[in-house]
């Protein structure tokens, strides 16, 4: 049975987020080659309406990262993003998809560390959740 | 013709100051010493009272300066010579030899990696090594490698070589020359910032003799997460992790043999220390002996208390007498006195001790006043002209911003460096 | 259709060693729309832009992918190397296969270039969908407004005049000169105000560019930077000034205290600038006892007001100097001398005899009137002992506060206050002279309790800032921007909400209402989008249809595989 090889969308904000992966890269942190990056400039701008998209169309899990609560280059993005992504999970839940398939951190644009270690870990857990249901669903 | 204005030091005064000069039209060349601009801010962790992350506030700015039009900078570089008068200034800038074509480097670090020669660095305060070929740090603006003449094998004796063969790009110049480049300026901005005191000048704060003391900035660089440790809180001496910390203030300052005046900015940057300390050690104590707690910006007594009452800070008014390794190699001592008439002798242990020491106007500063025909202060710092000219040095087209004309933190200096991109502007405009 | 050239960076090894550029450059081709597909060793160099320029116009392409290092270094340099082919600036997409591939997939080589593929398809998917931008303009009246006539506002329009710039000085009461016009002398130096003031009022008398309006107060502010309209009142005639950009020089006040020892009721119990005014007349106190931090760092008002142990020393250092018999004591709980000058002038305090007492907040001091004098009784903490002094006055050292109108002010120009009432700063660390809202501008101690050289540093730091875009003439506005589709918009409002920037406001053009996004002020974060709840607000360069169609790229690459 071939390992389950679990495809990741992850939404980075310019001002922190990116950075942070930017710097893990710098400082060649390896991590599983699982995430793939979609560039936004806030983290209050990814639209419930992507995730969804994104678990719909079979991806596995969506990883939102922004700045610290404090630290948001727009001041008060982030603020929003931590009230919108729980309640995303919910409606995930609601539909039956395990909610920890979203999931929502902070990493400032010098945690490379923090970086290589959210995405370590968020591929572990999907990895254990399996692949999304809705791969099988033929549309 | 724009007119051209010459900024030295590219630290965060000098940045701000060419930015604002850039966006006012001037051509700006921005002369920095080392290899890369960032100055002090580069090697924080964190800034008081926000606990901003100092590189992440600090790197925009860097990237902005760089790529601004009308901003030329000249790292590697320092000035030799200035004649003429204002506004007729003819600045000489002599560029050292990188032994790297920078037009050629595409900062990729391939030839680090390969180079076989290992030297304290100097960003990290001497805590780890760097290679003789090398990156300041990995947001170094410009992103070009350096090649250091005195470490260097292949320049000192013409062996190696083995980062020319690496080199894809062929940026490798064995041969390169210190440039001079002659500008005629408009007006001068100095912005060289500060060093620390080497605190072994006084050997009673254990600095240099006890492995388990260190400088605050070393400090700094053990906290940050792209620093010497990996941004875990280990002492030197054994790589533990220290429960017990203790901040001395004033090694230095405010000291009737050393230097008299306030650094005005270890109180807080102390303070900020302690509470990252406990931030990566949740069981940590931390003490800071202090003379006064110059807490005086905004935010800056809430953050103190904030020290005291939610990371476990304890604040002892007492300017300890000696410092001095506890067993052997590890662990401090640190002996002071308790207040009160009824006051005694303490001698408590430490894992760790942290010595802020005066900050002092930067080396080649005072090299720099001469050639400029600037006073200086009885501390050493840039003088001001008069009141009326807070940001005007004593000769007429030459303005000083930020830690070279007082000490002062990163938003006093930010403000002083705009101050003087004004003035500049009114001097060209024909104001006095 | 859209004729996109992908163009894959080896960067050295550094891509080059784990991602296999030659099989991405294949896949590459095979993408919807992909023209032509290249590499090279560093796309940054002189060689690599030269040749994405030459492709460009050999192969007639009109969207640029390049797949590289991170945007974050070398985006304008690429999006630079578009214009001067002929391709607008924002038909650019950079996918990331550096930091963010090859550099953190070292020992995995093939799912490495898989997973380079998927992203190179994810960025031409969104190029495909980009669209030709023009940066939004807006132009800036040529003036300037300073409101407040202090110190720092004084410095501010001087500083602006001097630079040949318009500027209009709004004071409030009958002359200029603010608090330090109050203070005859000035430490450290001990030079007298009044010749600092007069040079500054001279400066800007002289100067055809200032216009000082007196008795005058602010009553309405609207527009944005570059074009706002200020409305001044002056004994009941009103004013509208056009203007580029707004100084807030307002300053502070001295807290009076309230009853604490015995102010009100024990006479010679008085506050610093009262001290100043008689020390102005000649009248010296042979004996003094400064009170430091009376209603400071304490619960209720936690902050120090960082001036008054300078002002404190200065003055006992007046009185020494004036009355050589003179016995000053001064009770603190720190002293504040921070810097160079400062600290020089508490040694010299002390040297001259000048007392120095340490209290505690938990233990305050006490003020007696006996028949000849007052007596302070103060808990010394230094040697644990109580302490009597006999004095004529008790100086108390309150600290600065916010004026009254610093609210209303805060609400004519909608700049925010912090909880003590000073105005709040864009960033406290990196913009201290800024306001988030652009064209407005803070200095002095309607900001912070600030000093003689620090309140004109700021002035100063503001005359520059606010010169910046007067001098430009215009605003110019990155095009990452946002818009709401009429079509769609409800006009829910949810979006003017949720911009930090209060730059959308509901508008009805043509008996339709919907969200209009003022472009100067939009700094392109997006968080309307988000709010949205019709998809009718956008984001330029990250439009719903461009991130969508990524998604889709990412699913169709992946799902093909297994």
């Amino acid at each position: 049975m071939a390992e389950f090889n679990p495809t990741i969308l992850a939404f980075c904000c310019n001002w922190c987020s990116y950075a942070g992966a930017d710097l893990a890269g710098v400082g060649r942190l390896q991590m599983p080659p699982n995430i793939h990056v979609i560039r936004v400039m806030c983290s209050a701008s990814v639209k419930p309406e992507y995730v969804l998209k994104a678990i719909s169309g079979g991806v596995d899990g969506v990883l939102v990262l922004g700045c610290h609560i404090g630290d948001c280059h727009y001041m008060t993005g982030n603020h929003r993003t931590a009230k919108r992504m729980p309640l995303v999970q919910k409606v995930l839940k609601e539909v039956g998809i395990d909610e920890r398939r979203l999931r929502l951190d902070w990493v400032s644009a010098s945690e490379g560390e923090k970086f290589q270690k959210v995405v370590t870990e968020f591929v572990g857990e999907i990895k254990n959740l399996g692949p999304n249901p809705m791969r099988e669903v033929k549309w | 013709m724009p007119k051209k204005v010459v900024v030295i030091g590219g630290g965060i005064a000098g940045i701000q100051a060419s930015l604002d000069l850039a966006d006012m039209g001037y051509e700006v060349h921005l002369v920095e010493k080392t290899p890369s601009i960032g100055g002090r801010m580069a090697q924080l962790d964190k800034t008081f009272p926000t606990n901003d992350c100092s590189m992440c506030i600090l790197s925009p700015k860097m990237i902005m300066c760089a790529g601004h039009e009308n901003v030329t900078l000249h790292t590697y570089s320092e000035v030799e010579e200035v004649s003429g008068q204002f506004p007729h200034l003819k600045v000489r800038i002599k560029e050292k030899a990188r032994f790297v074509n920078i037009n050629k480097c595409t900062g990729c670090g391939d030839c680090i990696a390969k180079c076989p020669v290992k030297v304290p660095d100097e960003f990290e305060q001497k805590l780890s090594n760097r290679k003789a070929i090398y990156l300041p740090f990995p947001q170094a603006v410009p992103r070009k490698v350096t090649i250091d003449a005195e470490t260097c094998t292949m320049i000192k004796s013409g062996k190696c070589g083995v980062c020319k063969k690496v080199c894809q790009a062929g940026a490798i110049e064995y041969d390169q020359k210190d440039k001079l480049t002659e500008i005629n300026a408009s007006a001068i901005v100095v912005a060289t910032g500060f060093d620390l005191m080497d605190a072994s000048a006084l050997p009673q704060y254990g600095y240099g003799s006890c492995k388990d003391v260190v400088a605050s900035l070393q400090f700094e660089r053990i906290l940050s997460a792209s620093g010497p440790t990996g941004g875990h809180l280990v002492r030197p001496s054994d790589g533990s992790t220290p429960k017990r910390l203790a901040f001395v203030q004033c090694v230095g300052s405010r000291d009737e043999k050393m230097h008299k005046y306030c650094s005005s900015v270890c109180c807080m940057y102390a303070t900020k220390e302690s509470i990252l300390a406990r931030e990566h050690v949740p069981d940590i104590e931390t003490t800071i002996f202090y003379m006064d707690m110059r807490a005086v910006g905004k935010g800056f007594q809430e953050f103190v208390q904030r020290a005291e009452k939610n990371y476990g800070v304890r604040y002892v008014r007492s300017r300890p007498a000696k410092v001095q390794s506890a067993r052997g190699d590890k662990g401090v001592l640190v002996t002071y006195e308790t207040r009160g008439l009824a006051g005694e002798q303490v001698t408590e242990e430490f894992d760790l001790v942290v010595l802020c020491p005066a900050l002092l106007p930067s080396k080649g500063s005072k090299a720099l006043a001469k050639l400029l025909g600037l006073e200086l202060d009885e501390d050493d710092f840039l003088k001001a002209k008069d009141m009326r000219h807070p940001v005007d040095s004593t000769r007429k087209g030459v303005l000083v911003c930020g830690f070279a004309s007082a000490p002062m933190d990163i938003p006093d200096s930010v403000a002083q460096a705009s101050g003087v991109a004004a003035r500049v502007a009114e001097l060209l405009q024909g104001g006095g | 259709m859209p004729r996109i050239g992908v163009f894959v960076c080896h960067c050295g090894h550094n891509i080059a060693a784990t991602v296999n550029v030659e099989k991405v450059i294949e896949f590459a081709k095979g993408l919807p729309d992909v023209v032509v597909a290249e590499h090279s060793l560093y796309s940054c160099s002189e060689e690599g832009l030269g040749s994405i320029r030459k492709s460009i116009e050999k192969n007639k392409l009109d969207r640029v992918v390049v797949a590289a290092c991170t945007p974050r270094t070398h985006e304008p340099l690429f999006r630079k190397a578009c214009e001067m082919a002929g391709v607008n600036k924002y038909l650019f997409e950079f996918v990331n296969i550096r930091e963010h591939c090859s550099w953190i997939h070292t020992k995995e080589p093939d799912p490495a270039t898989e997973k380079a593929k998927k992203l190179i398809a994810m960025g031409v998917a969104k190029a495909g969908l980009l669209e030709p931008q023009k940066e939004a303009e807006s132009n800036v009246i040529p003036t300037a407004v300073v409101i407040g006539g202090g110190l720092t506002g004084l410095t501010a329009a001087a500083s602006l005049v001097a630079q040949g710039i318009d500027t209009h000085l709004v004071e409030m009461s009958g002359k200029l000169g603010g608090v330090l016009g109050e203070i005859e002398i000035i430490g450290p130096e001990f030079s007298r105000s009044k010749e600092l003031l007069d040079e500054l009022v001279n400066d800007l008398k002289a100067s055809s560019n200032a216009k000082i309006h007196l008795d005058t107060r602010v009553t309405a502010v609207s527009g944005f930077i570059g074009n706002f309209e200020v409305t001044i009142e002056t004994k009941g005639k009103s004013e509208k000034i056009p203007a580029g950009a707004i100084i807030l020089a307002t300053g502070a006040t001295e807290l009076a205290p309230t009853g604490e020892y015995g102010y009100g009721s024990i006479p010679g119990v008085i506050t610093q600038l009262e001290l100043e005014r008689r020390l102005a007349k000649g009248d010296v106190p042979k004996r003094a006892v400064f009170i430091q931090c009376v209603g400071s760092r304490q619960p209720g008002r936690e902050y120090c007001s960082r001036v008054c142990c300078n002002a404190s020393l200065k003055n006992a250092l007046r009185i020494v100097e004036a009355e050589p018999n003179s016995s000053v004591s001064i009770i603190h709980r720190d002293i504040m001398s921070y810097g160079t000058a400062s600290e020089r002038l508490y040694k010299e305090a002390s040297d001259k005899g000048v007392v120095f007492l340490r209290y505690g907040l938990e233990r305050p001091a006490n003020v007696t009137q006996k028949q000849k004098g007052l007596v302070v009784e103060v808990y010394d903490e230094t040697i644990d002992e109580n302490i009597d002094i006999d004095t004529d006055l008790v100086v108390l050292a309150t600290p600065m506060v916010s004026r009254e109108d610093a609210r209303d002010v805060a609400k004519l120009l909608k700049v925010p206050l912090d909880k003590y009432g000073f105005f709040l700063e864009a960033h406290v660390k990196l913009r201290p002279v800024e306001f988030a809202t652009d064209g407005v501008f803070i200095c002095g101690s309607a900001r912070w309790p600030s000093s003689v050289s620090e309140c004109m540093g700021q002035g100063l730091a503001a005359a520059a800032k606010a010169s910046i875009p007067i001098r430009k003439g215009k605003v110019v506005v990155e095009a990452i921007t946002c818009w709401a589709d009429a079509d769609k918009c409800a006009a829910c409002g949810s979006c003017v909400i949720a911009c930090p920037y209060e730059a959308i406001e509901i508008v009805e053009e043509e008996g339709r209402r919907y969200a209009k996004v003022n472009e100067t002020l939009c700094k392109g974060c997006g968080t309307c989008v988000a709010s949205c709840p019709n998809d009718a607000m956008q984001q330029r360069g990250f439009t719903s249809r461009q991130l969508s169609s990524m998604i889709d790229a990412l699913i169709k690459n992946a799902m093909e595989e297994t």
